[in-house]
């Protein structure tokens, strides 16, 4: 079998992997997964999944992302095989793996505590999964070698799994569960112990090879920028429930509802009191917002609003004086009294004046960027 | 001041406890290198207690026994108590309370009791069916029974102290049931079986009590021999089968220990 991964004698020059790119693409067999009407609950009262449908697209960066014992981790165990739902099908590439035990499905996790065998050296553990297949040595060998090129690995390779860091592990794991070339990786917060810097770090270096091998990834994160960062998709999830899926853009500027805008980190959420047409009244006042359906919350992103000094009258102006000023060099946040409330607001720092604290400003709201949804 | 005299005085119960322990030990070792025939003197360094030990039949007949019985009953208790720990393992989300308390009363029961239940167990399944006659087979039931509690906690212990997720990456990485058994646990608790097999080893070697009342007229071991020997006076050859002894024991306790050590690192 010849493997699709780059060549460990391969210069990288942008040329070679490019072909390397599209090699990859046209020999992964990257399969459509589909959840339908999945369920599942613990105990007696703790329902962890609700009926969830969903379809995950080959190829896909797909992210769970929801708050702790939303259910995004008992998707990702029913999807690994390590959990079996109470009712609902999981179909994967067209066959049904309900029911079919981990050991026989061809998914791949890396774990959030890595799990690498304490009892294998670095290169053993990477070609456990080929072996347990029964792949003969020499393949063996040439496979985790070439991933381990392709991961950089280095000399890591020959050390023992305790002399390695956090990184170092996550860097072997998700080797580990690459070098059987699953339909779908899944990755269970692989990121979440690592300290910021190396975090980012290794974001960038995830992408970069799920864009090389363009393999399916199913990621669970409870940070909303890293599914940001990484995704081509998120499914938004609380209570056992999808709230929302979609490209993270949609996701963050067009939430599903109220729980979706606050876990997207949204504070500006007003309830609406009064529709007169395009005229929507809330504690701030009315604001005119066209071509919005219905839904009683109002919400305004604060990045969108402009400040200007005095009270300058015109069409969606609020007036408003500064209670609190965050300045944070490249943009500064502020917190309004306007109306019988307060609002958020981010103010890029152009250079010219800020204003500060007990201002009197005018906030300019753009209607386009107002959004009505459901509490 | 106070605290000073506190010290001295622990200091010195340390002493008087090392003394006790060793002080007799060193004693047997020491006098089983006498020349002399009797415990009263020390009268020059020899070899001969020991030479005779290797022409005596029944002392060679002991020592085999000894070994025999050690080694199988070992290696029974080792496979039983292997899957006994497993078993605690898989279970621990259950109520097994009672169940691990029947399994551990063997620890805990005098070894009389034990010994006297057993011997009465075998007499009548020996006077209702004809087998199980008291000689080295019942010898091996009665220590494997007293040792799989060791091993299954040391087993239990070394798999409870590993990362769970780590059966869950055995088996999403391929592995069949008996893939995981034979390619993650086994080697994964090697160093714990080890050390249970030499702990129990070193258990069945030091037991008098309950192989007393379970060996037959041509199974006596070690302890027994000796046991048998002092009644008609301390012999010096009993020094010598003594330092033999914990020679023995010693090797096999630091073994169960150097292996125990290395699987927790």
């Amino acid at each position: 079998m010849t493997s699709s991964l780059t060549a460990p004698d391969t210069p990288p020059t942008s040329e070679t992997v490019d072909t390397d790119r599209s090699e990859a693409r046209a020999s992964r067999k990257a399969s459509t997964i589909e959840l339908k009407g999945l369920k599942k609950h613990f105990g007696a009262d703790t329902i962890a999944l609700d009926g969830v449908d969903l379809v995950i697209e080959p190829g896909e960066f797909f992210t769970l992302l929801g708050p702790s014992g939303c259910g995004k981790t008992t998707l990702l165990r029913i999807l690994a095989g390590l959990e079996t739902p109470d009712d609902g099908r999981l179909v994967l590439g067209g066959k049904d793996i309900t029911d079919i035990p981990p050991h026989r499905r061809s998914v791949n996790t890396v774990f959030q505590s890595y799990a690498l065998f304490p009892h294998l050296s670095v290169r053993e553990n990477l070609a456990f999964g080929l072996r347990m297949r029964g792949v003969a040595e020499p393949e063996r060998d040439s496979r985790v070698d070439e991933i381990a090129a392709f991961i950089q690995l280095g000399s890591l390779i020959d050390r023992r799994v305790d002399q390695l860091s956090g990184g170092q592990r996550q860097r072997i794991a998700l080797a580990r569960a690459l070098v059987c070339e699953p339909e779908v990786l899944l990755l269970d917060e692989p990121l979440s112990a690592l300290d910021a810097g190396l975090r980012s770090q290794l974001q960038v270096e995830l992408l970069r090879v799920q864009q090389r091998l363009g393999m399916t990834f199913v990621f669970v994160t409870h940070d909303q920028q890293e599914a940001m960062v990484m995704s081509d998709r998120i499914a938004v999830l609380d209570g056992g429930i999808i709230q929302q899926v979609g490209p993270p853009r949609e996701v963050y500027e067009r939430p599903a509802n109220a729980f979706v805008a606050r876990f997207m980190g949204h504070d500006n959420l007003y309830p609406i009191k009064e529709r007169n047409g395009d005229r929507l009244v809330t504690d701030l006042g009315a604001l005119s917002c066209p071509a919005q359906a219905g839904g009683d919350l109002l919400l305004i992103r604060p990045e969108t609003l402009d400040l200007i000094p005095g009270e300058q009258p015109g069409d969606n102006r609020l007036f408003a004086t500064v209670n609190e000023c965050l300045y944070r060099g490249s943009h500064a946040e502020y917190r309004l009294d306007v109306g019988t409330t307060t609002m958020q607001a981010t103010v890029r720092n152009r250079g010219g004046s800020l204003p500060t604290v007990g201002d009197r400003v005018t906030v300019i709201v753009s209607s386009d960027d107002l959004v009505s949804l459901n509490a | 001041m106070r605290k000073r005299t506190l010290q001295r005085s622990l200091t010195g119960f340390w002493w008087l406890t090392l003394f006790f322990l060793y002080v007799p030990l060193l004693v047997v070792v020491v006098f089983s290198f006498n020349a002399a025939n009797s415990a009263a003197s020390f009268t020059g360094v020899s070899l001969r207690w020991y030479r005779r030990l290797l022409g005596n039949e029944q002392i060679l007949s002991a020592f085999a026994n000894s070994m025999i019985l050690a080694i199988v009953s070992s290696i029974v208790a080792l496979v039983i108590g292997c899957l006994i720990g497993y078993g605690m393992y898989r279970h621990r989300h259950r109520k097994l309370g009672w169940l691990i308390a029947l399994i551990y009363l063997p620890i805990v029961l005098p070894d009389i009791v034990f010994g006297i239940s057993e011997m009465a167990f075998f007499v009548q399944i020996n006077r209702l069916t004809g087998v199980l006659g008291p000689g080295l087979l019942t010898m091996i039931i009665s220590h494997v029974t007293f040792q799989i509690p060791f091993v299954a906690l040391i087993v239990y212990s070394r798999f409870v102290g590993l990362d769970p997720t780590l059966f869950e990456a055995a088996k999403d990485l391929y592995a069949t049931p008996w893939q995981r058994a034979r390619f993650f646990m086994l080697p994964t608790i090697k160093p714990a079986l080890i050390s249970a097999f030499f702990l129990s080893f070193t258990l069945s070697i030091d037991d008098f009590v309950i192989s007393f009342f379970t060996a037959g007229p041509e199974s006596a071991t070690l302890p027994i021999y000796i046991w048998g020997a002092i009644k008609k006076g301390v012999s010096p050859e009993i020094n010598a089968i003594a330092t033999l002894m914990i020679g023995a024991v010693a090797i096999a306790a630091v073994l169960s220990l150097m292996f125990n050590r290395q699987g927790r690192r």
